[in-house]
């Protein structure tokens, strides 16, 4: 499926790079302390940290992979963004950002050292700092090797230049550039597969032939979830409490990823509202992912009926892409895959950064030197963090589903510090180790879980499934060992906790108009959430 | 805490930090697209888009990327000549 560009599309390919290090070069100048460098100086308007929040998790895997899931399970994809997202940003937003951005905190670890101590913070930067650069190496290697089997670009080459690329603009505009480049990433995501869905839709016959042709189940996304007996292989219970609670929660309100946008806003009320500016987006999505993988089930013949058994899920976008753009527009929308490749690296890469100065070497390699000496140790950390994601691209190499590495990497660590920040943020009672032995039994949890699926102990009806139920048990055993521990062990002195603990905090006076509000426009997500659900029933 | 609204968002009254205006790197980029595509639109024969069901899709989206493009740009502007 090679497919040939010409000098136009590696015109549009080019100028993307250009523009992405000139702006990370026009940004060198803005970096003079440790806060410019790691939260882009808490000065950024929330229209630009909320579309970064938003991209920041808008990745080419994500995108490809959801473009999978959408021809093998049809519309219930949908269930990743109306239940699996929105829920959670507003949740965020609304209740949990005037803990995080109201005590001043640069990073998610420092929370928990500030709420509980230092070992759940140690407990927990080891092992995000971990997951970044295990994440950033699957940016680096899937890219490289959509390059190889698309354009024919040789792997080693394709993995050193994007490489390069992102430590040039990181090196000089640390997470601005980052956020920059994800807000680009916007809008040429939606602008580079767009034309896709239209003449997607306009070869079918829009909605009225997926109806006519495609088969019942695949239409739904709520009919068919009373039983594990459908497309996805999971229960409306694992759906709602494995993905729409514990995954999601976890994911959107404790990944320091997605978090760190949000601390870059200039004050309370726009780090309040970035998630929820995400949400609105968020929810169209589907828009580019789902149509694009019924219309592959209609339009390819590597997906027809006969096809299906041994059909590669996951060329579905790029077999889509080949089919439907003439040169010129394939260099937009390859330039769009690019562009999330490049920021879905970044964002690690910069996450990265910032736990390993502030969390790691500032807490127990190189305590209280000067501000500048921190910025110093940011930069070379972008040098080293990119180094080792290559070094992981290549381990990424013998893993053969990604995809099913990246969602186990997340219940293994996002799912258990969910109940430890819920406990933490709404219980005052949660006392030092109880947050410190809950946060470690839940990751063991998950790690027993997960030898007892593969060894054959535990079965479900998809891998799906058996993630889903894995992020409940962990998240359970962490809730109960940290309700535990806190009954038998010192409680923190209230006084301590006051601007982070609910209950604990006043609340802020001077409230913004109405209409600038994050309640009410939470509310409004909510609505339009179960507005779509209740049309795609 | 600053809980309040700004009426100027991040123009120069606001603390220092990031000047750079972002809307400026997406407007010349989106508008450079814009009008690479839809000179290439205007250059390219009819047996281009046998793969687009026959409609001249560089041309059309070209066109839409310049008027976006275009958008930001001048929303830059009017922000810079008012502040």
């Amino acid at each position: 499926m090679v497919i040939t560009l010409n000098a136009v599309d590696y015109a549009i390919i080019l100028g993307y790079i250009l523009v992405m290090v000139l702006v990370g070069y026009a940004l060198k100048k803005y970096m003079k302390t440790g806060e410019d460098f790691f939260l882009s100086g808490r000065s950024l308007p929330q229209w630009i940290t909320g579309l970064a929040f938003l991209s920041a998790n808008l990745g080419a895997l994500e995108i490809i992979g959801m473009v999978a899931n959408s021809a093998k399970y049809g519309i219930a994809t949908v269930h990743f963004y109306w239940v699996g997202a929105i829920p959670a940003m507003v949740f965020l937003g609304v209740f949990m950002m005037p803990f995080y951005y109201g005590s001043r905190v640069r990073t998610v670890p420092e929370y928990l050292k500030l709420r509980y101590n230092e070992a759940t913070r140690g407990l927990n930067a080891i092992s995000f700092a971990i997951m970044t650069v295990l994440m950033s190496g699957i940016s680096l290697y899937a890219m490289a090797l959509l390059f190889k089997l698309m354009l024919g670009w040789p792997l080693t080459q394709s993995i050193l230049v994007a490489a390069v690329v992102v430590l040039l603009y990181v090196f000089w505009g640390g997470l601005s550039s980052s956020i920059y480049n994800e807000v680009i990433q916007f809008f040429l995501i939606w602008l580079g597969l767009l034309p896709i869905v239209f003449l997607g839709l306009k070869q079918v016959g829009g909605f009225a032939g997926f109806t006519a042709r495609i088969q019942e189940t695949l239409l739904h996304s709520i009919k068919y979830l009373g039983t594990s007996n459908n497309p996805l292989g999971v229960d409306w219970f694992g759906v709602v409490m494995g993905l729409g609670f514990v995954l999601s929660f976890g994911y959107w309100t404790t990944d320091f990823l997605v978090v760190q946008r949000a601390l870059a806003s200039k004050n309370l009320n726009a780090a309040r509202m970035t998630p929820i500016v995400a949400a609105f987006p968020k929810m169209l999505v589907p828009i580019i992912v789902v149509i694009p993988g019924l219309v592959a089930l209609l339009v390819l013949p590597e997906f027809a009926p006969a096809a299906l058994p041994t059909a590669d899920y996951n060329s579905a976008l790029i077999l889509l892409m080949k089919h439907y753009l003439p040169n010129g527009l394939l260099g937009l929308a390859i330039t769009a895959l690019l562009a999330s490749f490049m920021s879905g690296m970044a964002g690690n890469v910069t996450a990265f950064n910032t736990i390993w100065t502030y969390d790691i070497y500032g807490t127990y390699i190189r305590k209280g030197r000067p501000d500048a000496h921190y910025l110093k140790v940011g930069r070379y950390t972008t040098v080293v963090g990119i180094a080792i994601s290559v070094g992981t691209a290549y381990i990424v190499k013998s893993f053969p589903n990604l995809m099913d590495y990246m969602q186990l990497i997340f219940s293994f660590f996002n799912a258990p510090l969910f109940a430890t920040f819920l406990l933490g943020m709404f219980w005052k009672k949660a006392t030092a180790w109880g947050g410190f032995w809950g946060l470690l039994v839940g990751i063991l949890t998950a790690a027993g879980h997960f030898l007892l699926y593969k060894l054959g102990f535990l079965n479900y009806h998809s891998d799906m499934a058996a993630n889903f139920y894995q992020a409940i048990w962990a998240w359970t055993a962490d809730f109960v060992v940290t309700i535990g521990v806190s009954l038998f062990t010192a409680k923190r002195d209230p006084k301590e906790l006051v601007g982070l603990v609910f209950g604990l905090t006043p609340k802020p006076k001077a409230e913004a108009r109405w209409y600038a509000r994050p309640a009410v426009w939470g509310t409004v997500a909510v609505i339009v959430a179960v507005v779509l659900n209740v049309i795609f029933w | 805490m600053t809980d309040t609204i700004e009426t100027k968002d991040e123009g120069a009254g606001m603390k220092q930090g990031h000047a750079l205006d972002l809307k400026l790197p997406i407007g010349w980029l989106l508008g450079g697209y814009g009008a690479l595509l839809t000179v290439y639109g205007l250059l390219t024969k009819k047996e281009t888009y046998a793969v687009s069901l026959g409609i001249n899709v560089n041309l059309i989206w070209g066109i839409l990327m310049l008027v976006v493009g275009g958008g930001f740009l001048l929303a830059a502007f009017l922000k810079k000549t008012r502040g």
